[in-house]
């Protein structure tokens, strides 16, 4: 069953090429210990929970959800880590720009779509400077950034008490709906296919008609979108090859030529952005902003993106398997709720699927290389 | 390799075995962590309650006190189509929209311990907990029973509408005059600001045991004056237990999370069964502990019921 | 006009109070191999530095093409066409043959802000490449971590002819490889060399120099011992003449003696 592989004519005559098959090949990449990880958590709580509700429509948005919004911060990180650097402060990100969109919006009297734009250049600016620090100090990254998480998730407290007097800000539920940006972030998308797959009795009902699951969340559509745009900027542009270079050697690569300190920076300021998109979707979603937001979200997208087949050292991952790697994480935290585990098991159980997919991923991938 | 492969794969079907589910009757989601003290005596009503009302639950609770995980694990409960759903309400605006969905999906809805203001707007059929102010009145006439004409009410965060409420009500069940003393939440200072006070009163009331209660039990210790002050607080400390016990303390205002966490397991039970329903707010407090009942109080606290 | 590529004239380099370099002086001309020797510590890496642009010398001139340069950065010298392969190759053992071969000069189609990485154009301009060293890459978008040393050898020099170098300097590109892999990387540095390219080959190894070079300039202790054509040298004398020539011989003296007085 095997066909020839893509490499050029007159290298039938070399006796270290075997025909190896396209499956082989396909194999070989780095997505596919988290796409097995993916199928074996599917398989495991397909057994364990599937007529719990777990993979009806609603059950299956509800985890869906949890995966996009992880997904959006894990694929800006898996970018950055296979440019050789970690970004720390995501999670503080995430709460700093929640706060910079409703703050303005509720206390300032600004438009909503305005805020949502002030919070996107807040980003650059935290992006760029966690970039800067980075390339000129030549500090670890991994100490830059966590510094600027202690920074920014304490200035969102301290800032958001000195003008509200509170640490949440509520009441923006109201001004989503006639505003021109906000809907990119909150709006249900094929809201038609799902009340027409409702009216034909396939997915359940709200005792009014109305089908339960309204439609397929913006964050999702954002989440797959993202990884669609990661991986073609990874794999078919130059600025993609010069995120592998800076991982995977920075010294050499700045000695051909990769400006590597302007793709670090340009990284660092893609997963301030990356977590400012996060911070919309949930701010509109939940119609008010926290300062505790976004805590601990880093180390989940870290873990998502190295499950994901992502190398801590750099130069190696792909943002694709980044998304499964958030799917993974996604579909294991709503999952649970659909089994018999007391939730005081539910850490232990979290970090024991996390383990096997990272260990499975791995095998995978050994398994692959090795025997080629 | 293939052994270690064999392992895995037999592993994971135990694993999947022994946690396969069966259907669900009643799915509690609470913003109140198992870790913490207070929620996991609630969380023994609820897994008392269910034991006893032989039904299945699930007593689920995000990481932390974050809304939006909170919202997302109602919508998880919403899919798995339970009998019922119970809830804690600490931020109707943010809860709202999945509230709504659980019942649009014709699943009723009991709410404890917090949202006693807004469950009734939700659709919420009925609120199980203590209502502030009327604990507030409920401390308020017991102090005037003991005599008391002349009090103190020790708010350590002016500005929060629940404890705000407790003093209004502890004014009106009092009816002699009370000062509201505010302080800030640092117990070296309430200490200090109830010391400068106890000249004018005979009575004290704290919102919080284990942080103003203990302060002002102190205050009023170091002045030398346990027994002619009369002390009282909200909710319970170890601290302020044996103090109780030693009649120190004229009573602590217990909540009784055991019951917010036990009765709308069994509201819900006898829903499944003949459709009966409380209507409006079942009160779980005030509950009073006295130096009469304390030492027995400790020693439930101590197992977990209390 | 002189036929020379490139002229470095009297060059000095000091670290604060420690002299790396003094008074070097190296011509290359075009088809030239020159061989740079010495032992550890005389003064090659920093001398190659200089060279290529890494630092700045603190005496001394650089002549490019007739014309004094002075480098400020390692890509001006890359620029001007003196391009250098390090030790460590610069090579990223994760990626592929081709991404590593187009390195910060990937070759682009397409128009405005939707230009793309050219892959096929790169894979076959790279396998062409490699295949005229006579390195048959199986297939270029295998990872670079795959091959022998000595083909990333190839790799990393191919590398810097394709992208028009001059001048080519080799710092120890022997230094790690086994006996055959060594001769394929020493063939293909003639075969660059044939072409019009000069070449500076820095190694402390004689028995790889001495085939393939032209001249020899051999450093001590940051000082150049003097240029020598190889018809004026022969391998002994330039054994000897490295640092540590007479060492060996004394421990030779030694090693006899000892010998000797163990057998009685």
């Amino acid at each position: 069953m095997s066909v020839k592989s893509k490499s050029i004519q007159n290298k039938s005559k070399d006796e270290r090429l075997r025909k190896v098959s396209n499956l082989k090949v396909l194999l070989n990449r780095p997505e596919l210990g988290a796409l097995g990880g993916s199928v074996l958590v599917f398989i495991f709580f397909g057994i364990v929970a599937g007529d719990t509700g777990m993979f009806s429509a609603y059950g299956t948005i509800n985890f869906l959800e949890v995966s996009a919004n992880l997904g959006i911060i894990a694929i800006a990180a898996a970018l950055l880590m296979i440019g050789g650097e970690f970004d720390l402060s995501v999670g503080s990100m995430i709460g700093f720009a929640g706060i910079c969109i409703a703050i303005p919006a509720i206390y300032w009297g600004w438009p909503l779509w305005s805020s949502i734009l002030f919070a996107f250049s807040m980003a650059v600016l935290v992006g760029y400077a966690n970039g800067i620090l980075v390339v000129r100090t030549g500090l670890p990254s991994f100490i830059v950034t966590l510094a600027m998480l202690f920074i920014l998730r304490g200035a969102t407290l301290a800032l958001t008490r000195l003008i509200t007097g509170r640490t949440q800000v509520p009441g923006l539920r109201v001004l989503i709906e006639n505003d021109p940006i906000a809907w990119i972030f909150s709006a249900d998308a094929f809201k038609g296919v799902f009340t027409w797959l409702g009216s034909l009795g396939l997915i359940a009902l709200r005792q009014d008609g109305t089908p339960l699951a309204t439609g397929i969340p913006a964050s999702v559509l954002w989440w797959v979108g993202m990884t669609i745009f990661a991986t073609w900027l990874l794999m078919k542009t130059r600025y993609g090859n010069w995120i592998f270079a800076s991982g995977g050697d920075k010294l050499g690569a700045r000695n051909v030529g990769v400006p590597v300190g302007r793709v670090k920076i340009s990284l660092f300021i893609g997963t301030a952005v990356a977590a400012t998109i996060y911070a919309c979707v949930q701010v509109l979603d939940a119609g008010s902003a926290d300062t505790m937001r976004g805590f601990l979200k880093e180390l989940e997208a870290i873990v998502a993106a190295v499950v994901g087949g992502c190398l801590l050292t750099g130069g190696y991952g792909s943002a694709i398997g980044a998304a499964f790697g958030a799917l993974i994480f996604g579909t294991v935290s709503m999952g649970i709720y659909y089994t018999d585990v007391d939730t005081d098991w539910f850490k232990v159980f979290l970090g024991a699927m996390m383990l096997i997919a990272v260990i499975f991923n791995n095998f995978i991938r050994r398994r692959v290389t090795e025997n080629k | 390799m293939r052994k270690i492969y064999l392992t895995l794969v037999a592993f994971l079907s135990w694993m999947a075995m022994s946690v396969a589910s069966f259907a669900i009757d009643v799915i509690v989601v609470s913003h109140g962590q198992a870790n913490d003290p207070f929620w996991s005596v609630a969380k023994n009503g609820v897994d008392s309650a269910c034991k006893d009302m032989k039904i299945k639950c699930k007593y689920t609770a995000p990481g932390t006190f974050d809304m939006v995980e909170m919202a997302k694990l109602i919508d998880n409960a919403v899919s798995q189509k339970p009998k019922g759903i119970v809830i804690t309400l600490p931020d109707a605006a943010a809860l709202g929209k999945s509230v709504k969905a659980a019942i649009a999906a014709g699943i009723p809805v009991v709410s404890m311990n917090s949202g006693s203001d807004d469950f009734a707007k939700l659709g919420i059929s009925a609120h199980v907990g203590q209502t502030e102010f009327e604990a507030g009145v409920g401390g308020g006439q017991k102090m005037k029973a003991a005599g008391g004409k002349k009090a103190l009410c020790v708010n350590h965060e002016v500005g929060n509408v629940a404890l705000d409420r407790r003093c209004a009500g502890f004014k009106k069940g009092f009816g002699g005059s009370v000062e509201i003393l505010g302080t800030s939440n640092d117990p070296t200072e309430i200490q200090k600001a109830v010391a400068a006070k106890l000249g004018g009163v005979d009575t004290i009331l704290t919102l919080g045991a284990g942080l103003s209660g203990e302060a002002a039990l102190k205050a009023i210790k170091s002045a030398g004056k346990t027994g002619s002050i009369k002390l009282g607080t909200f909710d319970m400390s170890p601290g302020m237990l044996k103090a109780a016990a030693a009649g120190e303390v004229e009573f602590l205002i217990d909540q009784q999370q055991y019951l917010q966490g036990y009765l709308p397991i069994a509201i819900f039970a006898q829903y499944m069964r003949w459709g009966t329903m409380p209507a409006g707010v079942v009160m779980t407090g005030p509950g009073f502990v006295t130096p009469q009942n304390a030492s027995k109080v400790i020693k439930w606290a101590a197992q977990g019921y209390r | 006009m002189s036929n020379n590529l490139v002229e470095f004239n009297n060059i000095s380099k000091f670290f604060g109070s420690v002299i790396a370099l003094k008074d070097v002086t190296m011509h290359i001309k075009k088809g030239q191999i020159m061989c740079l020797l010495g032992d550890n510590g005389a003064g090659k890496s920093t001398l190659i530095k200089t060279l290529s642009g890494v630092h700045k010398p603190d005496e001394g001139e650089i002549i490019v093409d007739g014309k004094q340069t002075v480098f400020d950065s390692p890509r001006d010298a890359l620029d001007l066409g003196i391009a250098t392969v390090y030790q460590d190759l610069a090579l990223v053992s994760l990626m592929s043959v081709t991404r590593n071969f187009f390195m910060g000069r990937e070759p682009m189609k397409g128009f405005g802000p939707f230009k793309t990485f050219d892959v096929n154009k790169a894979n076959s301009i790279a396998s062409e490449r490699m295949g005229q060293i006579g390195i048959d890459v199986r297939d270029p978008s295998q990872a670079v971590g795959t091959m022998s040393g000595g083909e990333r050898q190839c790799l990393a020099i191919s590398r810097a002819i394709y992208f028009g170098a001059k001048v080519l300097i080799l710092d120890e590109p022997t230094s790690a490889l086994g006996v055959h892999q060594a001769s394929v990387v020493l063939k293909y540095i003639v075969k660059a060399a044939a072409s019009g390219l000069g070449v500076i080959l820095i190694t402390h190894n004689v028995h790889h120099a001495y085939p393939v070079g032209n001249s020899f300039t051999i450093l001590n202790r940051g000082r150049s011992m003097g240029t020598f054509e190889k018809k004026n040298l022969s391998r002994e004398k330039l054994l000897g003449m490295m640092a540590g020539g007479e060492e060996l011989d004394k421990l030779e003296v030694e090693l006899k003696e000892i010998d000797r007085t163990n057998k009685n």
